[in-house]
């Protein structure tokens, strides 16, 4: 788990690939929008080969009241405070992105059965500060900000929650959105005082399901935002256009110098890289391009709607998915500059190869994943956000998500769908319920920043 | 106090009298019925019913394209009864709210209010 030191997290990204093998792992699970009237939880998993459990949910937090719809997740601290004595990563905070709570959950005290330390209302956070649609949670110090994706009202760009480390709402993070439209993910680089935030819609817009025609209406983002980050205000906006629609995830490479970094461009399905060229100008290119596929049955292409990215902890690989292709890739990205494809492997999707999973039937497709600090397994989810999933996936209703195990060789590259572990979220004890993001107590590759 | 009749009919035509003022997921709430909900504002489709007779005062909502309103769907959580009314509740009522956008896109006016236009013809 964490340093023995001082501090939550690690020294750095080389210590943490030598951190002990994880153990547990929590995802959130949801039954919002799927006719099933019991509230969203926070699973956790045994990931411990050697446990009696393992491959099994052996823990669920409910949350107090139905119709959250959990998604993402982010702790109370992280590396950017390890040398802080006075920090522990004890708190995984849990935003709802459609009844607007914070739910403040306790990971420490029993870690294989979190408990409920406080929620945030709603409410409160509209009244203070005129946000809605959690997504993002970072640590900086004993701070914390969340970006929200609309105003009270649901409506875009909305902006970015402080909290401080007792979980009290201090207000706007942000001293200006500058001209930004829409807000979804954002990381951080402080030695390079830069932050980059991406966009996806308003609330309003993609919580109701997914309209295509509205991407034409200009609805949806296409542009990524570089923030001079002590100022907390934009400075520079770089509009993608047709490369670059629906930009989502966004991936700082871990080593805190460097200041190469990749977003998702989901509809598009692309990944784009930025980094600061040597006139100490921010450049942008597209690096991998996924082409559309055809449908077996259908008369139109279907993108392959990349809706994440993970860097690996040592910098050298990125991971994508195509959540209706129903691929999982792996990219050498050494030369960040032309990316090698080096794995694939197929779990569900809409392409109809690879139906079954370790004898599951697999609803949706790769989706959300997390990578172990050593680079070694990938654990990936099939549910994207319940309005979506129902709409391209409706069989999930019956078939809930299932959490798979990627067996990846970070020497020579190479993935492998690993044989002995499978949650089939479609067994629970409630119903069919669907994963999403999922985390290691101790952190991981999608948590820690550097300072 | 204006009251109205709701009957519910995939719930053996069970009847609740609302009161006219107040969003029907409240009110019905508050009688027992078991109803879907999440952000409680109107943009969010997690409480859609579908309306199969009277009228309903849904203003307030942003949720719904022109499409999803044509088949009768009301969002809950900030519809208002203007008559008595008839509705089908959760997910069982939720045949056409959900569609592929690839496979059955949508014609000019069925989009959402604000940026659909008039239908042709």
């Amino acid at each position: 788990m964490d340093g023995a030191c001082c501090g939550p997290g690690y020294a750095s990204p080389q210590e943490a690939i030598q951190a002990p093998r994880e153990k547990l792992l929590y995802t959130i699970a949801i039954y919002t929008g799927t006719g099933i009237q019991k509230p969203d939880y926070l699973a956790t998993v045994d990931v411990d080969p050697e446990s009696p459990t393992y491959s099994q949910v052996i823990h669920r937090l409910e949350m107090p009241g139905i119709g959250d719809e959990l998604h993402h997740m982010g702790w109370n601290a992280c590396s950017s405070c390890h040398d802080d004595g006075s920090m522990s990563r004890k708190y995984l905070i849990l935003p709802g992105v459609r009844s607007n709570k914070l739910h403040i959950v306790d990971t420490a005290t029993d870690p294989r059965a979190p408990r409920l330390h406080k929620v945030v209302d709603g409410a409160e956070i509209k009244a203070k500060a005129d946000l809605s649609g959690p997504h993002t949670v970072h640590c900086l110090g004993s701070e914390i900000i969340i970006s929200f994706l609309g105003d009270a009202k649901g409506e875009a760009p909305g902006g970015y929650l402080h909290l401080d480390k007792e979980f009290n709402i201090v207000g706007r993070w942000e001293n200006s959105m500058g001209d930004i439209k829409f807000g979804y993910d954002f990381w951080y680089q402080p030695r390079h005082n830069v932050m980059v935030s991406s966009e996806w819609a308003a609330p309003n817009t993609f919580m109701p399901g997914f309209d295509l025609e509205e991407v034409g209406h200009l609805k949806y983002g296409r542009e990524l935002h570089f923030w001079d980050f002590e100022k907390r205000e934009p400075i520079e906006s770089f509009y993608l256009g047709e490369d670059g629609l629906l930009p989502l995830e966004v991936k700082f490479h871990h080593d805190p110098d460097s200041t190469h970094g990749f977003c998702g461009a989901a509809l598009s399905t692309n990944v784009i890289h930025w980094w600061k060229d040597s006139d100490d100008a921010w450049k942008w290119e597209k690096i991998i391009d996924v082409e559309n596929e055809m449908h077996p049955e259908w008369p139109i292409p279907l993108p392959g709607v990349m809706s994440a990215i993970l860097i690996s902890m040592d910098d050298k690989y990125l991971y994508l998915n195509n959540w209706l292709h129903g691929d999982m890739r792996q990219y050498d990205i050494s030369d960040p500059h032309n990316p090698k494809l080096t794995g694939q492997v197929f779990m569900g999707g809409l392409l109809g190869k690879a139906p079954i999973v370790n004898g599951v039937e697999v609803a949706g497709g790769p989706q959300m994943f997390q990578l172990s600090l050593d680079g070694r397994r990938l654990y990936v989810t099939t549910s994207l956000f319940s309005t979506w999933d129902n709409q391209f996936y409706p069989e999930i209703r019956e078939k809930g998500g299932v959490m798979v195990m990627i067996d990846c060789d970070p020497e020579n590259g190479g993935m492998k769908i690993n044989e002995d572990f499978i949650v089939d979220f479609g067994k629970e004890p409630n119903g069919p319920s669907r994963c999403h993001e999922s985390r290691y107590p101790g952190g991981d590759c999608t948590s820690d920043i550097w300072l | 106090m204006t009251t109205h009749t709701v009957t519910i009919s995939n719930r053996d035509g069970a009847t609740f009298e609302v009161d006219a003022r107040r969003p029907l997921l409240d009110t019905l709430r508050e009688q027992g019925v078991d109803l879907p909900f999440g952000c409680k504002y109107g943009g969010c489709i997690t409480c859609a019913a579908k309306l199969k007779t009277g009228t309903v005062d849904q203003r307030r909502q942003v949720a719904l394209n022109n499409r999803q309103i044509a088949n009768g769907y009301v969002i809950l959580c900030v519809a208002r009864a203007t008559s008595d009314i008839t509705l089908d509740i959760g997910v069982e009522s939720h045949d056409k709210l959900y569609r592929n956008p690839f496979l059955d896109p949508l014609k000019p006016h069925e989009l959402k209010a604000d940026i659909a236009t008039p239908k042709e013809g």
